[in-house]
């Protein structure tokens, strides 16, 4: 009997190990610190809830949807949300060529400083499309880590990109499931 | 080998298929509700068929629950009012019992039109500035009009339905308490207001999912939107303009920086009057007169659209494109020049909308250049005269008729809920103009300038067209494309509701840039580019040129069409 079912363990073991490989890759170890200073790239509603993620994930952080170099005093990690809404672009008084700028600056900025980036995509498919694509293409590849609402990478547009820059990625099935991932990201 | 064949007995089979079945049935357990299967490609023109009866709506709840009205013997105001109840449950962010809107309706049997304006009305207390230097409302509580909706719904009911409030409340109610799954446009307009519900709302709003944005095929429920409904069909509408809703109400707003008193709430009636009409070739159009400026905008364009040759040009052709661009931006210099609230000025809106001011733009318009300024029109007989929605279509089987559009304006409103009722209260001051000088300059009790244009086409005296839309200042131009669509360029009701849109406008006198759906070939953004153009392209579908409905009822062939847009969520259900 104990022989039964030891076998049956064993097999069940290697069966789901073959069959459902994780998903996620784990972090081994926090990538960033803190402070962090979440913004945007593209204007997105996203940014919002970026924040919200990292309050209720007890990081220290500070939101500013329009850093400028300055903003990167004292920050550790710099986040970036991605994805472009022209509506947020308007409200916030820019166009698609002032964004890709501003954020082209505080990246180069951060990297002088050797602040590490961080880039969300947490929009999902409905963020995706010819401008978002645009902004995700530019950064990503200047990422330390990826995380991104799976639906959002339905076409491994992030799979590829990340591969291609040995970029660690993590894949989350809702974005309320970024909080864990975010969280274990942080020393 | 024996040892092997011992590895295999029944037993450890057995256990093996029972522990991968639990297994299995771990991993596939159902995590949320499916989304109800749409067409294989949502954006394939499709229309809804019924021969005694049809509703539209932008949610396939709604328009099932009018049509289950239609079923019971309830008459199309009585649908009507059904499926909007059940909107403000099913599509919470585009309209509800916090915002406003207009009915035009059909009464078959005495061939007669009318309209009922429910439009929201500004505080009496409201201050004469409340835009900053961004053109922002803050606080927000400064943005909420007087909500009128309620008040016309039932107004309408009492005159024109046969049903009492209870009934037509019953389906609204059943979908509130058990919700639904969310759709991609409702997920994804959800994550575009999120930082307002979080502000105004809370975390702990119902109109978001454990403080985050539903995902689409999450399940939405709104107890507490089903309670708010339980005691209007108890106590009757009064509990919202004079009873606990309404102190709710006001102190929700005055929580949030506004100045809305009880007074306010219990003043609120909403009109009824005659409506608009216009011809376009064959074709009599009724539709609403200001304080929607939709109504005078679309009569205006058709009048000006009927003696250019547009079959010649060809539907969506650049000679096409650039003309309706010319004549709207003459329409929006004389929409911010003489359009407001009728209570409060006069306007020449029969001038407006004659065919002989309509030639006189026509001869201003060029065919191969832009103008450099789109003067308003000049009246010299009255020269010292001052001056994100949904739509529902409803068809009985005695051919009565509802057209409604109805608001609580920006999507998700203020995203200001008050207290355990469950609904969203309007943001319509926005609709009021930043100049103060304007005839749409915000006052006290006023009604802000509204783009709503509900409306019901007849040919030879038979109802031949119901259609209507949101979309903000793109609902005139979107639905004067779709009837140009359906009667010059001979397209089926639904073909014509998703062709591609194009829209632009004048801002002082001066052309905007147009834009338009990512669909039309490379070759025609070039050449209006070369007629001087500027242009941005959109979505390929995008909710902002609005989510048109429509019924096309085909006389000869006793058929009612439906047409919904896929632009968001739309649905027909007739039978």
């Amino acid at each position: 009997m104990k022989k039964t079912f030891f076998t049956t363990f064993l097999l069940l073991t290697f069966f789901i190990l073959v069959i459902f490989p994780q998903e996620e890759k784990k972090i081994a170890s926090p990538l960033f610190e803190q402070p962090l200073l979440i913004t945007s790239a593209g204007q997105s509603a996203e940014v919002r809830l970026a924040s919200v993620l990292a309050k209720r994930g007890e990081l220290n952080f500070i939101l500013s949807k329009t850093a400028t170099p300055k903003d990167l005093e004292n920050i550790k990690t710099l986040a970036l949300v991605l994805g472009v809404s022209l509506k947020g672009l308007g409200a916030a008084g820019l166009d698609v060529a002032k964004e890709k700028e501003r954020v082209n600056l505080l990246i180069e900025e951060a990297q002088k400083k050797n602040i590490p980036l961080l880039c969300l995509h947490l929009g999902g498919e409905a963020r995706r499309g010819q401008l978002s694509d645009a902004f995700i293409s530019a950064f990503l590849p200047k990422a330390k880590m990826v995380i991104v609402v799976k639906s959002g990478n339905k076409d491994k547009l992030f799979t590829r990109i990340c591969e291609e820059h040995k970029i660690p990625l993590v894949e989350v099935e809702k974005t309320v499931d970024t909080l864990e991932p975010l969280k274990n990201a942080f020393k | 080998m024996r040892k092997m064949k011992a590895l295999f007995t029944k037993k450890t089979i057995l256990s093996f298929i029972t522990s991968l079945l639990l297994v299995f049935s771990f991993f596939c357990r159902p995590r949320e509700i499916k989304i109800p299967e749409p067409p294989s490609d949502r954006h394939q023109p499709y229309n809804f068929v019924g021969r005694k009866g049809m509703v539209v709506a932008a949610h396939h709840l709604a328009a099932k629950a009018g049509l289950e009205m239609l079923k019971k013997g309830g008459n199309a105001i009585d649908a009507a009012v059904t499926t909007a109840f059940a909107l403000n449950a099913s599509e919470p962010f585009a309209s509800g019992i916090g915002g406003g809107g207009f009915m035009v309706i059909y009464l078959a049997s005495e061939k007669r039109v009318t309209v009922v304006d429910f439009r929201e009305k500004a505080p009496s207390g409201i201050p004469r500035e409340i835009f900053n230097d961004e053109g922002k409302i803050k606080p927000d509580g400064l943005a909420v009009g007087v909500p009128g909706t309620l008040a016309g719904w039932v107004y309408s009911l009492k005159k024109y339905g046969t049903k009492s409030l209870a009934d037509v409340t019953q389906e609204a109610i059943k979908i509130a308490e058990n919700g639904f799954a969310v759709s991609q446009t409702f997920s994804r307009i959800n994550k575009d207001q999120y930082e307002k519900l979080i502000m105004n709302a809370g975390e702990g709003t119902c109109y978001l999912n454990e403080g985050f944005p539903y995902e689409p095929g999450d399940l939405f429920r709104n107890p507490e939107l089903a309670g708010t409904l339980k005691l209007i069909a108890s106590k009757g509408i009064d509990e919202f303009y004079r009873g606990g809703i309404a102190q709710k109400v006001v102190k929700a707003v005055n929580e949030k920086g506004g100045v809305m008193d009880l007074k306010d709430l219990a003043l609120y009636e909403p009109v009824e009057h005659p409506p608009l009409q216009g011809t376009y070739k064959d074709y009599t159009l009724f539709t609403i007169p200001p304080p929607s400026s939709g109504g005078v905008h679309i009569i205006q364009l058709l009048n000006i659209i009927e003696d250019w040759p547009v079959k010649k040009w060809g539907s969506n052709s650049p000679p096409y494109i650039h003309h309706l661009c010319e004549a709207l931006r003459f329409v929006f210099a004389d929409r911010s020049r003489y359009l407001g609230d009728p209570d409060f000025i006069k306007m020449p809106v029969e001038e407006l909308i004659s065919k002989k001011y309509a030639k006189q733009i026509v001869f201003q318009i060029k065919p191969d250049s832009l103008l450099d300024f789109y003067p308003f029109g000049r009246f010299d007989e009255r020269k010292n005269d001052q001056g994100n929605t949904t739509h529902v279509c409803v068809i009985d089987r005695k051919g009565n008729i509802v057209s409604l559009t109805q608001s609580i304006n920006h999507f998700f409103g203020t995203g200001i809920v008050p207290e355990n009722t469950g609904f969203l209260l309007n943001n319509i001051m926005y609709d009021f103009s930043h100049d103060l000088s304007s005839p749409n300059a915000l006052g006290p009790y006023r009604r802000p300038l509204s783009s709503m244009s509900p409306l019901i086409m007849f040919k030879k005296e038979k109802p031949f067209l119901i259609l209507g839309s949101p979309g903000g200042t793109r609902i005139f131009s979107s639905l004067t494309q779709i009837i140009i669509n359906i009667i010059d360029f001979d397209m089926s009701l639904d073909e014509a509701i998703e062709a591609p849109r194009f829209f632009t406008y004048s801002s002082q006198g001066k052309p905007r840039s147009i834009s338009l759906e990512s669909r039309f070939p490379e070759k025609t953004y070039e050449t209006l580019k070369n007629i001087g153009h500027s242009i941005r392209i959109r979505e390929a579908f995008d909710k902002y040129f609005g989510g048109a409905q429509g019924i096309l009822i085909l006389q000869d062939k006793k058929v009612i069409l439906g047409g919904a847009d896929s632009r968001r969520d739309g649905y027909g259900a007739g039978y």
